[in-house]
């Protein structure tokens, strides 16, 4: 190994670990949620790096975008000042109690989790050939695509599931069936904010629909690109454009469709005789494409429910 | 390509296609979907139920026809149809009774004048709407209604979740269909309302950590064997070399307390109190009864089909049946100390999650060396871990039965009086003379009294028990016996006693009595007499549960 490579590694493990001291060791919420971006960041270079470009796709859209989006409106909106109110010195006694417990623990997660990094390297070979074999029936040429959507859909319906379901249940405990956080007006930002949302949102569009259609082919899949389609919806709103009769009216269709179609899909299996989620290689790659449009309808709108969740659910001060 | 191989695929996917379908649809439309999709399940489970049972065959199917390791296969053996059928039962007679008492759902909040209660107005079901002022509807604060429409797509949700899990032949799948469950029964806790969204938050996080256990461990299980299939993976860990052996004890390690911090096996315990007690009414029984029931299924699967057994996991048997004997004796004691009817069937839980680990004793070996049977039998170490599983399963049938018919009645209770408090619902039994008796039949069950279900589990574990030489199992068995029959007696008595104060006594109207029609006494009352009458199929649960066992 030259001496290039290692230098990048090098300061790209340094990086980790100065963006995770800025996300942890700062005393105010936004310092917090500021360095926690910077650290989405720095680990997705580190993704791309390890040649997974579909773990650094993610990892920067949920990871770092949506995520993201989330702490700073909780920082923005939280009540100014410390993050934690250990003001007495029993408190701040028990906070480093707690904080001593909680380094403790994250460094034997940590050591677990390189220890399984380390012993499942070698199994990737065992998946090799089989994986080789079975991909001209899964219809579509990227490995990852086809791990999602063809060899371990079933996990991928209920994962889908489970967003429907948070989706759901940030419905459940709002007002009038959950859509009226949508009426709520946001606060108005400075006018240079809002041009850039309304810069930013159609190329976000063009960057989410790219990576849907690429994901057959190359990197990318509905995951990457509900969670990119999601941040478009959340500028939109940012920057004061009327979403909200469309959000009343199509948020709870949009939300179940994916899962709807990709349970309909499946089913095509066990009426011609075949196991669910079973498709015929001649047109498995049509199948794919059509579930994964619809999942992204779906996650789309599941993370941006989770969004809207976060103003007060009661909708009334 | 069988009908059953496809009724396999539907119990998970057909209540997860409605679930999502609901989500879209008004009320009444969704109560009617929710009872349809009760009513298929049973239809498709008799099939694999027959296969299993009858023909003791394994029903499994590959998904989309891609074989392990790649693919993911569901497997029915005789441990998931026996865990299965209790999912179809309970759910049916919740899903039932959730029809029929809408308002046992939760309570949603809504905008003051523009909407109307759907359900009548039941107790606490806050302030009346005010006529409309000039302030816009959304200015104002909302108020609480009983009867929470989410109910049904949650609840067909997590039922689909659960029996994915039941199903499941792989490891990661495992993970996937009990995030679907811990999602989906943490949203179920909050319709609770507000009061609730504490204890719910609470069982989120317990819930996560403890997914988050079992994935570590799952990697682990992978890094050893390089397959996510349950029965490749312990095919390929029982001839494993020695070197991988403290990976696969530390991933069985991790993965049991992530499953003990969901199922709130003593000293975890403390979350699920304030969320099973203050979850609605239809509610708690299914958490009670069949949420916690997924991670003992895991639990089970893993130790007995996984991770073989060996010297090595010693100090995990102690301490896991330890932790199980002081849940038996601390849950019973402290639901003895209970005021409230549901808090106290909350502790009861906890002291009868004990029971299920005593499990872990047997499968650690017995204590004098070699197992040690009556004179003239020969009993191997097989048969003390087959009939410490069947005794297992059994108790946790049980239970799952007589909970819910007792979780339903105090809910029931509850809800018509406003209270659960014990001392203020004294004589109100008279007015329900089935609830009451369901209560009675859940309460045979719950103590493992003879002919249920529980009696024939105790029993079998209390054999298990003497044949391995753990004795102090048997004590701890007793001793949990006749405290349950205590709390339980402090839990019914009053009903049944006319208040010696009249002023102490809860009030309610005419017109809330007649509401409380037969129909709804009817679904706790069929799960007390399945607990009475299950006893009597507990040779059956043994013969079914050799159905691709590991012996």
């Amino acid at each position: 190994m030259t001496d290039g490579p290692a230098l990048i590694d090098l300061a790209l493990g340094l990086g980790v670990l100065a963006a995770a001291g800025c996300a942890l060791l700062p005393r105010t919420r936004f310092a917090l949620a500021t360095g926690f971006l910077v650290l989405g960041v720095v680990i997705s270079l580190v993704w791309l790096r390890l040649g997974s470009v579909d773990v650094a796709l993610a990892e920067a859209a949920l990871g770092g975008g949506i995520l993201g989006a989330v702490l700073v409106w909780l920082a923005v909106r939280s009540r100014p000042g410390a993050a934690s109110d250990a003001s007495d010195s029993r408190g701040r006694a028990d906070g480093r109690v707690r904080t001593g417990l909680g380094v403790l623990v994250g460094v034997v997660l940590s050591v677990l989790g390189a220890l399984v990094w380390a012993r499942i390297y070698p199994q990737i070979a065992r998946w090799q050939d089989p994986v080789a074999q079975q991909m001209p029936d899964t219809g579509v040429d990227h490995g990852v695509t086809a791990v999602l959507l063809a060899f371990r859909a079933y996990d991928t319906l209920l994962e889908t599931a489970v967003l429907l379901m948070a989706g759901v249940a940030v419905m459940a405990v709002g007002r009038d069936g959950g859509l009226h956080q949508a009426r709520i007006p946001v606060h108005p930002l400075s006018s240079t904010l809002v041009t850039m949302a309304r810069v930013g949102a159609p190329v976000l569009l063009l960057a989410g629909l790219w990576l849907l259609f690429a994901g057959s082919s190359e990197s990318g899949g509905a995951f990457q690109s509900g969670s990119v389609l999601c941040a478009m919806l959340i500028l939109l709103r940012v920057a004061g454009v009327p979403l909200t009769v469309t959000t009343r009216r199509w948020m709870r269709p949009a939300l179940a469709v994916g899962v709807v179609v990709f349970i309909l899909a499946g089913l095509v299996g066990p009426v011609t005789g075949q196991p669910w989620l079973a498709w015929d290689p001649q047109w498995a790659g049509t199948a794919i494409l059509v579930v994964e449009v619809f999942l992204t309808v779906g996650i789309t709108a599941g993370l941006y429910m989770v969004y809207l969740g976060l103003d007060n659910p009661q909708g009334a001060p | 390509m069988s009908l059953t191989q496809s009724a396999l695929g539907a119990l998970v996917l057909l209540p997860l296609l409605v679930a999502a379908v609901t989500a879209v649809l008004p009320h009444t439309p969704r109560r009617t979907l929710g009872v349809g999709t009760a009513l298929v399940l049973p239809v498709l489970l008799a099939p694999v139920l027959w296969s299993t049972a009858v023909d003791g065959d394994v029903v499994d199917l590959a998904l989309g026809g891609y074989e392990p390791p790649l693919g993911i296969r569901l497997r029915a053996d005789g441990l998931s149809a026996a865990f299965l059928t209790l999912s179809v039962v309970v759910g049916t007679a919740i899903t039932a009774y959730a029809a029929v008492l809408p308002h046992s759902t939760g309570r949603r909040i809504v905008s003051p004048p523009t909407m109307q209660p759907e359900g009548p107005a039941g107790p606490g079901g806050g302030a009346q709407p005010e006529p409309a002022e000039q302030a816009a509807p959304a200015d104002r604060p909302g108020v609480w209604r009983p009867g929470h429409p989410s109910f049904w797509p949650l609840w067909l949700a997590c039922w689909s979740g659960l029996n994915a899990v039941f199903l499941s032949g792989d490891l990661f799948n495992t993970y996937v269909g009990l995030e679907l469950v811990g999602m989906t029964a943490v949203a179920l806790v909050a319709l609770g309302g507000r009061s609730s969204w504490q204890a719910a938050l609470r069982y989120l996080f317990v819930a996560v950590l403890g997914s988050l256990l079992l994935l570590i461990g799952i990697g682990l299980l992978v890094s050893i064997t390089g397959t996510l299939d349950v029965l490749q993976a312990g095919a390929v860990l029982a001839d494993a070399p020695e070197e991988t052996r403290p990976a696969a004890v530390l991933a069985l390690c991790l993965i049991t307390v992530g499953m003990c911090l969901k199922v709130a096996l003593v000293p975890f315990h403390t979350w699920l109190i304030p969320a099973h007690a203050g979850a609605p009414s239809a509610v708690s029984p299914l958490l009670s009864a069949l949420v916690i029931k997924a991670p003992v299924f895991v639990l089970l699967r893993v130790w007995l089909w996984v991770v073989p057994a060996g010297e090595d996991l010693a100090v995990l048997t102690v301490v896991l049946s330890v932790m199980g004997a002081a849940a038996v004796v601390g849950g019973s004691v402290l639901a003895l100390r209970q005021t409230h009817l549901k808090p106290l069937i909350a502790y009861s839980t906890v002291a009868q999650v004990g029971y299920w680990f005593l499990f872990a004793a047997m499968v650690g070996g017995s204590s004098s060396g070699s197992p040690e049977g009556l004179p003239g039998v020969d009993i191997t170490e097989d048969d003390v871990v087959s009939s410490a599983l069947v005794g297992t399963v059994a108790m946790a049938l049980g239970h799952g039965l007589a909970k819910a018919a007792m979780f339903l009645a105090a809910g029931f209770l509850k809800d018509l009086y406003g209270t659960d408090e014990m001392d203020r619902l004294r004589g109100v039994g008279q007015h329900h003379p089935g609830l009451v008796m369901a209560m009675g039949l859940s309460a045979v069950g719950l103590a493992g009294l003879p002919i249920s279900l529980s009696f024939s589990g105790k029993w079998m574990l209390t054999t298990s028990a003497v044949a391995a030489g753990h004795y102090w199992a048997v004590v701890v068995i007793v001793i949990g016996t006749i405290l349950s029959a205590a709390y339980l007696v402090r839990a019914i008595a009053p009903l049944l006693v006319e208040s010696e104060d009249e002023g102490t006594a809860v009030e309610v109207p005419e017109w809330q009595l007649e509401h409380a029609s037969v129909l709804t006494q009817l679904p706790p009352l069929v799960l007390g007499l399945l607990t009475i009458v299950a006893g009597f199929g507990g040779a059956l649960l043994g013969d079914l549960l050799t159905v691709g066992a590991p012996w």
